[in-house]
């Protein structure tokens, strides 16, 4: 067998692995390893790479924002920030139409501000939220779908840990994808917001009334949120001015949702040891999925197969667009079965590739911000897409009054908004251009 | 489960001092700036001379104590993870295989992943053992990588030593047929 034949057949057995239920960073690793001894015919080369290749992995400056980031939101939600947020949406938005609902969209918002993980977001405004949603009469599938769709702006928000992961696989500038994801992310609110009102609309009996908040009760509690906002600017905006790295910005967030979190009370001895223990299990989980996929990628670019791919795609004469097309509906379709970030690790080595060839009128590195905020968004959709939509399960799994079912139905609302919002920025990129140009 | 909690917990203390050990080089460069800055040259260029002199600035080598303790903390959180079945892996599938197939895929799996976290620990000692040979050191500090190495190995025994309890437990299920550790409820992430 020729080491691209080898390199070929190891997509069919590494997705058999995957389906058989192997976790996925072990399944990489696995057929990069017997991948690698098949087309080098010997162990030398395969043992030689793993000598130093778990070390260097694990040891890089650009990755350890992650468990940064992870540990900044557990941080944000232990100093109370989560209710602050909700509370000063509902305050303005509780007493419309659906307005609780919108609120809670609003809260997730700001707490993707500082928070780089979706289901973290999604289980963290769930508590707060799906208490009050259920006390104003809010259908109970229509509550649970609106905090699972209100999570994915967790990571479509910046800071975001799966954009870090993509800027690192495609080697761009961390700070333009986070300013580029920006506003799809602020349109993804205002889409949900949409979503709200259609739905009550149609099921007028889903949402029930708040009485109106007073004014100064409103002001009072905007004006406590400026926690959520002195962290997100500090963070983002450090990052972006350049005032320091990435990874310096996710130290000094942690450092700071830490130090509010400890003068609100909210961090103690116990809760500290149980945020390394959270942090230590995440962290762990995605640092040998980028393990796996570090180690099959080595394989694949030696099979050569990622370039012989994207020449082939070139030499057939596609309209680019008709590439970028298939490849979204690829991500929408398995997006419903794998967590978004194994999808990134394992895709982006073999698509991007074939994008970065493709002529889109733009130059590379714009077309490389523009399909990552594309990837990004269409796999956060598997997030609440059924039937496996992870940040469906996490919420339903609060609420064991609601049934699965009436959350599917009820999300399909938020999932149609998404489907537009992808196509509104597939057809314009320059509105994900805008802030980065 | 106390051993790998300690070690999570471990790491977490390090993943907190490089959040400070940044932080701390942050604040040191932004001052250092502040004092070479015209307003205190032209104002009190004695006391912003004498700090300087104290060594205000960045801390030196912060780059490569990050990576050094970044490795250890995740090597540290390796065991929790493999302890409580943290890894992602796509599960709808499987969820319909009968009972037996269900449990036998569920041990060959335990028996590979630790296969391959021994296999991991030992090359990595063997990477450590060439770091000493070398006698390697990183650029700035100038502190030999082999420690680094070595705190990670440390880390990578545990991860394998849960590995292997994990499979013999599983093995042991498979035997008797009878259920000894819940099957996990996957990771967040």
């Amino acid at each position: 067998m020729s080491s691209l034949e080898i390199g070929l057949y190891s997509f069919p057995a590494l997705l058999a692995l995957v389906f058989l239920r192997v976790p996925i960073g072990l399944a990489m690793f696995v057929t990069g390893l017997v991948g690698l001894i098949l087309v080098t015919d010997s162990t030398n080369m395969a043992f030689s790479r793993l000598k130093n290749e778990t070390f260097s992995t694990f040891s890089s400056y650009s990755l350890s924002i992650v468990p940064m980031f992870l540990l900044m939101g557990y941080f944000a939600t232990l100093g109370g920030m989560s209710s602050a947020l909700f509370k000063a949406a509902e305050g303005f938005l509780g007493h419309r139409k659906g307005g609780v609902a919108m609120a809670a969209i609003g809260a997730c918002a700001g707490f993707g501000a500082i928070c780089g993980s979706s289901l973290a977001t999604a289980a963290t405004m769930g508590r707060v939220a799906l208490p009050e949603l259920r006390q104003y009469g809010y259908a109970g599938g229509f509550s649970t779908a609106t905090l699972a769709a209100g999570g994915t702006l967790g990571i479509l928000i910046p800071p975001s840990v799966v954009l870090v992961i993509y800027a690192i696989l495609t080697e761009q500038n961390i700070a333009k994808l986070f300013l580029a994801a920006f506003i799809p992310g602020i349109m993804a609110a205002i889409g949900y917001v949409i979503a709200i009102s259609i739905y009550v609309r149609v099921f007028p009996g889903s949402a029930g009334i708040r009485p109106p908040v007073p004014m100064g009760e409103r002001f009072r509690a905007l004006f406590a949120v400026w926690p959520v906002l002195l962290v997100f600017i500090a963070v983002v905006g450090g990052i972006y001015g350049g005032v320091f790295t990435p990874t310096e910005g996710a130290a000094v967030g942690a450092l700071g949702t830490g130090i509010i979190a400890l003068v609100n009370g909210g961090l103690n001895w116990r809760t500290l040891l149980e945020s390394f223990t959270v942090t230590a299990r995440t962290t762990a989980m995605i640092f040998f999925i980028v393990l796996g996929a570090a180690f099959y990628n080595g394989f694949l670019a030696l099979t050569q197969v990622p370039q012989e791919l994207s020449n082939w795609v070139v030499s057939q004469g596609y309209s680019p667009w008709t590439v970028l097309a298939i490849i979204l509906v690829f991500y929408l379709i398995f997006g419903c079965l794998m967590d978004s970030l194994s999808m990134i690790l394992l895709t982006i080595p073999i698509f991007f590739p074939v994008i970065s060839v493709l002529d889109f009128g733009m130059t590379e590195e714009q077309v490389a911000i523009w399909f990552g905020i594309l990837v990004l968004i269409v796999v956060e959709v598997g997030l609440i897409t059924p039937p496996v939509g992870m940040n469906l399960f996490v919420i339903n799994a609060m609420d064991r009054a609601t049934k699965m079912i009436d959350t599917y139905k009820a999300v399909m609302f938020f999932v149609a908004t998404d489907i537009v919002r992808v196509i509104i920025l597939v057809m314009f990129p320059s509105i994900t251009l805008f802030l980065i140009s | 489960m106390g051993l790998a909690r300690f070690w999570a917990i471990m790491g977490g203390f390090v993943l907190t001092g490089l959040v400070l050990l940044i932080c701390v080089s942050v604040a040191g460069r932004a001052l250092n700036g502040f004092l070479h800055g015209d307003f205190m040259t032209s104002v009190a260029p004695g006391f912003a001379k004498w700090l300087l002199d104290l060594g205000i600035g960045p801390v030196n080598g912060d780059f490569e104590l990050v990576e050094a303790g970044v490795a250890f903390a995740i090597f540290a959180f390796l065991p929790l993870c493999q302890l409580t079945n943290g890894h992602a892996a796509v599960d709808i599938f499987a969820n319909q295989f009968p009972r037996w197939l269900d449990r036998t895929l569920r041990t060959l799996t335990e028996v590979l992943f630790a296969v391959i976290l021994v296999l991991i620990s030992e090359r990595l000692y063997d990477g450590m053992l060439s770091k000493m040979r070398f006698g390697e050191t990183t650029f700035l500090i100038q502190f030999p990588i082999w420690w680094a190495y070595a705190a990670s190995f440390a880390g990578s025994v545990v991860t394998a030593l849960v590995a292997v309890y994990m499979a013999a437990v599983r093995v042991a299920e498979f035997v008797t047929g009878r259920d000894m550790l819940p099957a996990g409820e996957g990771a967040e992430h």
